[in-house]
């Protein structure tokens, strides 16, 4: 009886107790760390963004993380093996899937519809974020690869923008012509894209390969890798791509670019980072579409989900990561401040809200995806284990012929040999 | 018997409490971390996945099939063998100028010791970056002579060897350890000799430097460990890619990438693990080759 009257207090304290928490719960501060990669102006953007979802959820505050891309890799590598990745994930196409398959994201599809609101969203763009059919990432905006160039320099010079329809041959004359036309010490035409995994991905496709199959294996043969590298260093050559020791300062980020440094007018780019690349270029930029086959030739170009948002599987609070995710994408007020510098957002009510603010640059942008949407393929399959290794050997293996340590035949075996090596690898 | 074992144990208790912060800090942060490296080095390890046991497999490609640890064993061995004998020299020849009595030693020691004080860090390797790029301060320098030098980061021929002279400018600390041993050698060897009609060459190599051996050997030692080791330098001027074309891929770099770049965790473990038995051996050579040259006055 005794220990009865004990237990029913016992309980009694203990309801009132939950019911206690539970009210404080609802107020309790909330801190959620968000992580993207970009430069000045994303994080200026992403930090507004965070302070008027503070504004109208008082009890959470949001931390952000940002680095380059050169180094968020290796730092998100480092936080998720000491389970202290950020609640917020700015994630790549290029590692969705490592990440999802290592179990390191959390599943979205249980909170669609509740805190996750896709309805603006079309099912293609929903399951571009998708792997094994649940949804680990959702669209920051839709883009695709584009030459982002110097419009001013080329207008001045007087030769035939480089603007499609343009065949790679088209592309290696006009930008030599551009060199000579300049004819300024340290200037070339193009950047050395030798080097660019999604120029050699564009490349690849319009010959009909893909760069990766189905199965994880690299789409090309080493005579498709003697070719690009020969193509590059005819470009050398011809002085129609800057030399491999200027091009080696380009870190892979927009302010070491050699758009940028002032070395060469076009660098091949993604289409929403005609932002950045503005912010930190005085003469008019805008976009053109990677060269294609010879003319009349089919563009190996595809519309991808630029970036994704995903949720650390680690999160404290996945309730409330879910719901400033939502934000993000589907808020129209967000919307705005984001603008399209993460690409054209892929709810099309956020799109519509978006559309009448945008400047003179963002209608660019708009332009321009609307304009390739007829003349892209289909996404490709998505990039394997290990594919972050191909680009550094990408990068390395172009630099080497450049520098003139393997001929493009030569470079083209031990390219493939190295690739092969690094996927089965994983 | 019982009591005094109880007594001395309450003696030697106090004597653990005080190492404790050490002991906690050896076995939690060093000997804990390195034994689960040796683990890991026998598994596959990818940072998000529980380990899976491999074996021999990652030594065994490391010694016989992956051709960048050849490559990063060159360029290490290159840096180690180029930047110690520099680095060394450099700071004998500033600690014999300064131990000849000049007026305001103990600025110029602070001021040859500043580069080592900034040396390990990322804004002066970064700041190397800029001085020795294409357009960089070196450049601009040759160009009053009319020389047009060449862009020494991100040449493969030259990127190496601006992360050698990178070191050799961090000489203050075996500097100052030379100046203390100059210190200890005797003055009135220096008049013997003299009196005898020993040249100052004659001095230096018969009196100033062995008895500077032990010293030098300590130097040495040192030196060759921390180069061994280095790795911030190649890693900020190359951006972390060793390049260009792996021109500085330092081993630590390399292994760097395949740890956190490529998610081998296990397969880097292996490698350090490699570096410490190097590391050993030529530290335990150098133990071994001293006893030919290193003199001790007693």
């Amino acid at each position: 009886m005794d220990r009865l009257r004990v237990g029913r207090r016992a309980l009694l304290v203990g309801s009132a107790l939950s019911l206690g928490m539970g009210r404080a719960r609802a107020q309790a501060p909330v801190r959620l760390r968000s992580y993207w990669w970009g430069a000045k102006e994303r994080a200026d953007r992403t930090e507004r963004v965070n302070a008027l979802f503070t504004q109208r959820n008082p009890n959470i505050t949001i931390t952000g993380e940002t680095v380059g891309w050169g180094d968020y890799w290796t730092r998100l590598a480092t936080q998720a093996a000491g389970r202290n990745m950020a609640d917020l994930i700015q994630m790549d196409f290029g590692y969705i899937f490592e990440y999802a398959r290592r179990k390191a994201l959390l599943p979205l599809d249980p909170f669609v519809g509740k805190q996750l609101d896709l309805s603006g969203f079309t099912q293609s763009s929903i399951a571009g974020g998708k792997v094994d059919g649940k949804i680990y990432g959702v669209s920051l905006g839709l883009n695709s690869t584009s030459l982002i160039y110097d419009r001013t320099a080329w207008e001045k010079a007087g030769i035939v923008l480089p603007d499609w329809p343009m065949s790679w041959s088209e592309f290696a004359r006009r930008t030599a012509a551009l060199t000579k036309a300049v004819g300024r010490e340290g200037f070339w035409g193009t950047s050395d894209a030798g080097n660019s995994g999604p120029g050699l991905e564009v490349w690849l496709k319009e010959r009909g390969k893909p760069m990766y199959t189905e199965e994880g294996k690299f789409g090309a043969s080493a005579e498709d890798m003697a070719e690009w590298f020969a193509y590059w260093q005819d470009m050398r050559t011809s002085g129609a791509c800057v030399p491999p020791d200027v091009q080696a300062l380009d870190k892979g980020e927009i302010d070491t670019s050699m758009l940028t440094l002032g070395k060469a007018s076009v660098s091949f780019a993604n289409s929403n980072q005609l932002v950045g690349y503005q912010a930190l270029n005085k003469s008019r930029l805008d976009l053109a579409m990677y060269p294609a086959g010879e003319k009349g030739g089919k563009s190996g170009q595809f519309l991808k989900p630029s970036q994704f948002w995903s949720v650390a599987a680690t999160t404290k609070y996945p309730d409330e990561t879910v719901k400033l995710l939502s934000f993000f994408v589907a808020d129209p007020d967000a919307g705005k401040l984001l603008g399209v510098e993460r690409g054209i957002p892929a709810s099309s009510l956020v799109r519509e809200a978006v559309a009448p603010t945008l400047d003179d640059m963002g209608k660019r942008m708009l332009d321009y995806v609307s304009f390739i949407s007829d003349k892209v393929s289909d996404l490709p399959p998505p990039p394997p284990r290990g594919a972050g290794e191909v680009l550094a050997v990408l990068v390395r293996t172009n630099q080497s012929v450049g520098f003139k340590r393997l001929t493009p035949a030569q470079a083209g075996k031990q390219f493939l040999t190295e690739v092969t090596d690094a996927l089965s690898r994983g | 018997m019982a009591k005094s074992t109880a007594w001395r144990w309450r003696g030697h208790a106090s004597a653990y409490l005080f190492l404790l912060p050490w002991l906690a800090g050896f076995f939690g942060l060093t000997l804990g971390p390195a034994l689960a490296s040796l683990y890991l080095s026998f598994t596959n390890y990818d940072l998000m996945e529980p380990p899976g046991w491999v074996g021999l497999a990652n030594y065994v490609r490391i010694l016989t099939a992956d051709a960048k640890v050849a490559d990063s064993v060159r360029v290490t061995f290159l840096y180690v063998v180029l930047s110690v004998p520099f680095k060394l020299g450099f700071a004998l020849a500033i600690a014999l100028v300064l131990n000849r009595g000049i007026r305001g030693l103990p600025l110029y020691r602070a001021l040859f010791y500043l580069p080592s004080l900034l040396g390990a860090s990322v804004a002066v390797a970064v700041l190397w970056r800029k001085v020795f790029a294409g357009d960089g301060l070196v450049n601009q320098f040759l160009a009053w002579f009319g020389i047009e030098g060449a862009s020494w980061v991100s040449d493969p021929d030259y990127a190496l060897y601006t992360l050698v002279l990178l070191s050799v400018w961090q000489f203050g600390s075996p500097m100052i350890i030379f100046l203390a041993g100059l210190r200890q050698v005797p003055g009135e060897l220096y008049e013997a000799a003299s009196l005898d009609g020993a040249s100052a060459l004659q001095r230096f190599r018969n009196i100033t430097i062995p008895i500077l051996t032990p010293v030098i050997f300590f130097n040495v030692v040192v030196q060759t460990i921390e180069a061994f080791k280095a790795f911030t330098p190649a890693f900020i001027v190359s951006g972390g890619t060793g390049g260009p074309i792996n021109a500085t891929l330092f081993y630590t770099l390399y292994l760097y990438q395949e740890a956190f770049g490529y998610l081998r965790m296990g397969y880097a473990a292996a490698l350090a693990w490699l570096l410490v038995v190097v590391i050993a051996a030529v530290t335990a050579l150098s133990f071994l080759t001293s006893k030919f040259w290193v003199h001790y006055e007693d």
